[in-house]
C-alpha cells in the first residue's frame, strides 16, 4: 500500500437519505435515495467527512443491516481509497463529500425531517431529506464532533465553530513529535488519536478494557505482551504530558449525583379514589391521582374501575353521567367494526390476502396466549373467542398496523380484568395508542427505543454499555422482548398489571420504562462482566431473568436513577430528549419556556405534585 | 476448565409463523412436548450436546419469531450459524410456499455454505395435510438439500431430523479441515464464525 491510500472508518451510517439540494455537478441525483455517512480519514488533513452515496440499484439487501445501526460500536471495515484518483470520473455512483471543516452552520427543518448544511456564505451546499425518520440522532453525533452553538433566533439552526483549527494543528504536531512509538502500529495511533479527539469517552474506553483485561483470567487475555506495554505507555505518557492545562479533563470522569431511595408507596384505594371525585363523578386532581399510581399501583379490585382512565377509555375530567353516554356510544361503534368482518363472505375473504394473513396470525396466536391461566385454558373456553373477536375488530379499527404478534400478550390481561368484549377493547386501543410505534412495519419504533436504551445506559454505566459493544451486544437486541411487549414475557401476571399501570401514567418522565430496563441491566452487569459473557451467554442470561425479576425493587431503582441523570450536572440534551425533559441546549427565555412546557407536562407535574405527595402518602 | 465437547455447531430454525420452529427445539431438547405453547418473541436459544462417530458436538439451537415483522430483528442473528432448518406445517399450504422466501432470505443473510435442511412438522396430522410429502421431496430436491417429515408431538424422526444435520455440518468440516491443514491427528479445533461477505460499498471499494 502507497502514501496514497488512506485508511478510512466509518462512524456513522444512515439509510434512506434523500439529496434535495446539491452542486450543480450533482444534479442527476437530484432525489435519489443513498446513504449518508460520517467517515474519518486516519493520514489526512481533513479528516471527518460527511459523505452521501446514491443506493446501488444492484446492492442487495444485506444493506437491511446498515439501515440503522450506527453508535459506538466503531465498524472497522476500513477501506483503501486512492486520493490520487479523480473519484467524480472513476467511482460510480457518484459520492459527495462534505469536509467537516467546509460546514460552517447547519439546520434542520420539516419536524427534522431535512438536514441542510451551510457553507458560511448563506449559500447551501447540500440539503438531505431522511426518508426513515428524523435526523435527531444525526445532529446529536454532529454536535459531539463539532464545536457548535445553537443560533439565537432559530433553535434548528447551529453554527459550527472552526477558531481551535491552528490548536489542534499544533497539537497534531506536538504528537508527531512525541513520537511514542518507533512505528506505531495503526491502531495504537488510533487510540492517541481518540484521546486527542474525544478525551472522555476514550478514557472511559481505555479503563474499560483495563477492567476488561483485569477480568479474564490469563489464558482468555487476548492481548500480548508487547501491544500491552504500548498501551501502559501511551496512556502514561499522555496523561503525564497533558495532566494540566484544559486538558484536565481527561483525569476526570463525570460523577453521577449520589443515589436516593425512592421507596414505593401503598396502591391507591377504593376509599381514596372516591374521596378524589366530586358530587358528579369527576376527577378533579388527575395530578395526585396519576402520582399515587406511580408510586404504589392500583389496589387490585379498583383496577376494573381505573384502567379505564389510565388507558384513556374515560376522560379523567368526565362526569358520571358521560360516562354512560360514553359507553353507549363506544358499544354501538364496536359493534359497528365487529360487524363489518363478521359479515365478509367466503369469496371475499378469499379475494382479500391482506386481511386473511392477518386472521390467520390471530387464530394462531390466540390459541397459544396464556394458555395456563384459568381463564384461557382449556379446549372451546369461551374467553378465546372473546380474544379473537376483540383482534379481528382491532384490524378493522386500524388495518394498516393489523395484528402483530405480541399483541395478544398485550390484550390478554386488559380482558382477563375486565371481563367485558366492549370495555376490553377500548381500553386495548388505548394501550396500542401508547405503544403501537413497538409494531412499526419496519421496526423504526423498537430500533430508536433500543438506541435510546444504549445512550441511556451509557449514562449510567458506561462501562457495561463498553463491554457490550465488544461483546457484540450493543445492538441490545436483547432486550427486544422486554420492549416489545413491556415485559409481559418476564413477569408474573400481577407483577405485569402493577407494572404498566405504573408506567401508563407517564410519570415521571418519557420513556421511563426504558429506565426501568436501565435499572435490570445494572443489576446484572456484575453477572454479566464477571463472568466474562459473549454474545450468546448475554441474550441466555437476559432471557433467562425470566420469572426472576422484583418489580417493586426494579421501580424503585429505576425512579432513583432517573433522578441522578436530572441532576447530573453533565446531563446532555440528546438525554434529555430521551427522557422529554426541557433542553437547554437551546437559549430560551422565560416565555419560550412556558410555551414549551406542553412538550414535558409530565415531567413537570412530577415535580409540583411530589413535595405535595410527601406527606399524603406517609 | 476442560472443555466438555469436540465442536460447537450453531443451528438456526426458520419457518413461517406457528409451523412449530419452538415444538421441534423443544422435543429436541428436552423431549418433551407441551400443547400450551407460546409464540416466540425476539429470540432464544436452547443447548443440547450429542455423540456421534465418538465426537461430543454441542448443538446450540436457535429459535426465532416467525413473522415477517420481526426479521430485521432475527436475521441479525444468521450470522455464523452452520446449519439451518427450514421448517413448514404440512397442514398449512402458504407456509410450504414460503420456503422460497425463506431459503432468499437465507441467501441474503447467512454465510453462502450453510448447510440446510427441509422440515415438514406435524405429520401426525395426516387428516388435515395439504402438502403432500412428494411435494416436499420435490422441493428439496430443487434446492438441492435433504428432506424429511416430523412430528414434534408425536415424537417422529425430531432426532433424525438434528442429526442428519450435525452429521452433515460435521463431514463438511472436516473435509474442509483436510484440505487446508494435513492431518497431524488428535486436531481440535473451534467453530469459527464464516467470513461475512461485505457488507457495502465501502467495503468494496477494496476492489479498486
Amino acid at each position: 500500500m502507497g502514501d496514497s491510500l488512506t485508511e478510512c472508518m466509518e462512524i456513522f451510517s444512515q439509510d434512506g437519505v434523500q439529496l434535495k439540494t446539491a452542486q450543480a455537478s450533482f444534479v442527476n441525483y437530484l432525489n435519489l435515495v443513498g446513504t449518508l455517512y460520517i467517515t474519518e480519514y486516519a493520514n489526512s488533513n481533513c479528516r471527518r467527512c460527511l459523505e452521501w452515496k446514491p443506493n446501488d440499484v444492484t446492492v442487495d439487501s444485506d444493506v437491511q443491516d446498515q439501515e440503522w445501526a450506527v453508535v459506538n460500536t466503531v465498524q472497522k471495515r476500513s477501506r483503501t481509497y486512492s486520493e490520487s484518483l479523480p473519484p467524480d470520473s472513476t467511482i460510480k455512483p457518484k459520492l459527495l463529500k462534505v469536509n467537516f471543516v467546509d460546514i460552517k452552520s447547519f439546520k434542520t427543518s420539516n419536524k427534522n425531517r431535512q438536514l441542510t448544511l451551510f457553507d458560511g456564505k448563506s449559500e447551501i451546499m447540500c440539503c438531505f431529506m431522511f426518508q426513515h425518520g428524523n435526523c435527531d440522532y444525526l445532529i446529536t453525533v454532529l454536535r459531539g464532533m463539532l464545536k457548535t452553538i445553537p443560533a439565537k433566533r432559530d433553535k434548528h439552526l447551529f453554527i459550527v465553530i472552526h477558531d481551535e483549527s491552528l490548536e489542534a494543528a499544533q497539537l497534531d504536531k506536538s504528537f508527531a513529535e512525541l513520537n511514542i512509538f518507533q512505528d506505531p502500529p495503526p491502531t495504537l495511533w488510533k487510540l492517541v488519536k481518540s484521546f486527542h479527539d474525544r478525551p472522555y469517552e476514550t478514557t472511559l474506553e481505555t479503563f474499560a478494557k483495563v477492567t476488561d483485561y483485569v477480568y479474564r483470567s490469563p489464558e482468555q487475555r487476548d492481548i500480548d505482551d508487547d501491544q500491552r506495554e504500548l498501551l501502559h505507555r501511551s496512556l502514561t505518557e499522555y496523561a503525564s504530558s497533558h495532566s494540566q492545562g484544559d486538558y484536565e479533563v481527561i483525569a476526570k470522569v463525570p460523577e453521577l449525583p449520589e443515589r436516593k431511595d425512592y421507596p414505593r408507596g401503598r396502591p391507591l384505594s377504593a376509599e381514596q379514589w372516591k374521596n378524589l371525585q366530586n358530587h358528579e363523578g369527576k376527577i378533579e386532581d388527575v395530578e395526585q391521582i396519576k402520582l399515587m399510581i406511580f408510586r404504589g399501583g392500583v389496589a387490585p379490585n379498583l383496577r376494573y374501575e381505573v384502567w379505564k382512565y389510565l388507558l384513556d377509555y374515560f376522560p379523567w375530567n368526565s362526569t358520571q353521567a358521560e360516562r354512560q353516554k360514553l359507553l353507549c356510544e363506544k358499544n354501538d361503534e364496536y359493534y359497528n367494526m365487529k360487524l363489518q368482518w363478521k359479515r365478509m363472505t367466503k369469496v371475499q375473504e378469499d379475494n382479500f390476502s391482506d386481511y386473511r394473513e392477518r386472521k390467520n396470525l390471530i387464530e394462531k396466536d390466540v390459541n397459544r396466549t396464556d394458555r395456563t391461566m384459568d381463564f384461557y385454558a382449556g379446549d372451546n373456553n369461551p374467553n378465546l373467542q372473546l380474544l379473537y373477536d376483540i383482534l379481528m375488530t382491532y384490524i378493522m379499527y386500524n388495518f394498516d398496523l393489523g395484528y402483530v404478534q405480541g399483541m395478544s400478550d398485550l390484550l390478554s390481561p386488559i380482558l382477563h380484568l375486565l371481563k367485558n368484549e366492549v370495555d376490553a377493547f377500548w381500553c386495548f386501543v388505548g394501550f396500542m395508542n401508547k405503544i403501537s410505534s413497538n409494531f412499526d412495519i419496519d421496526q423504526a419504533g423498537m430500533k430508536e427505543q433500543l438506541q435510546n436504551l444504549h445512550t441511556l445506559l451509557g449514562f449510567i454505566e458506561p462501562q457495561l454499555v463498553n463491554y457490550l459493544d465488544k461483546h457484540d451486544s450493543g445492538n441490545m437486541f436483547f432486550c427486544f422482548r422486554w420492549l416489545l411487549v413491556w415485559f409481559k414475557r418476564e413477569l408474573s401476571y400481577d407483577d405485569v398489571m402493577r407494572l404498566w399501570e405504573v408506567l401508563w401514567t407517564g410519570l415521571p418522565c418519557e420513556n421511563f420504562h426504558l429506565l426501568v430496563c436501565v435499572a435490570i441491566l445494572e443489576t446484572e452487569k456484575q453477572a454479566l462482566m464477571e463472568n466474562n459473557y459473549g454474545f450468546t451467554e448475554i441474550l441466555k442470561h437476559i432471557n433467562d431473568l425470566c420469572g426472576k425479576l422484583d418489580v417493586a425493587a426494579v421501580l424503585v431503582k429505576a425512579e432513583g436513577i432517573f433522578h441522578q441523570i436530572k441532576e447530573a450536572e453533565h446531563l446532555t440534551d440528546n438525554i434529555r430528549m430521551i427522557l422529554g425533559l426541557p433542553l437547554v441546549g437551546v437559549q430560551q427565555c422565560p416565555e419560550e419556556i412556558l410555551s414549551t412546557s406542553p412538550d414535558s407536562p409530565d415531567e413537570d407535574l412530577y415535580e409540583r405534585v411530589y413535595d405535595s405527595m410527601q406527606h399524603v402518602m406517609t | 476448565m476442560a472443555k466438555t465437547y469436540d465442536y460447537l455447531f450453531k443451528l438456526l430454525l426458520i419457518g413461517d409463523s406457528g409451523v412449530g420452529k419452538t415444538c421441534v427445539l423443544f422435543r429436541f431438547s428436552e423431549d418433551a412436548f407441551n400443547t400450551t405453547f407460546i409464540s416466540t418473541i425476539g429470540i432464544d436459544f436452547k443447548i443440547r450436546t450429542i455423540d456421534l462417530d465418538g465426537k461430543k458436538i454441542k448443538l446450540q439451537i436457535w429459535d426465532t419469531a416467525g413473522q415477517e415483522r420481526f426479521r430485521t430483528i432475527t436475521t441479525a442473528y444468521y450470522r455464523g450459524a452452520m446449519g439451518i432448518m427450514l421448517v413448514y406445517d404440512i397442514t398449512n399450504e402458504k407456509s410450504f410456499e414460503n420456503i422460497k422466501n425463506w431459503i432468499r432470505n437465507i441467501e441474503e443473510n447467512a454465510s453462502a455454505d450453510v448447510e440446510k435442511m427441509l422440515l415438514g412438522n406435524k405429520c401426525e396430522l395426516e387428516e388435515k395435510r395439504q402438502v403432500s410429502k412428494e411435494r416436499g421431496e420435490q422441493l428439496a430436491i430443487e434446492y438441492g438439500i435433504k428432506f424429511i417429515e416430523t412430528s414434534a408431538k408425536a415424537s417422529i424422526r425430531v432426532e433424525e431430523a438434528f442429526f442428519t444435520l450435525a452429521r452433515d455440518i460435521k463431514a463438511k468440516m472436516e473435509k474442509k479441515l483436510e484440505a487446508s491443514n494435513p492431518p497431524k491427528g488428535g486436531h481440535q479445533l473451534k467453530a469459527t464464525e464464516p467470513q461475512r461477505k461485505p457488507t457495502n460499498w465501502l467495503s468494496r471499494c477494496t476492489l479498486l
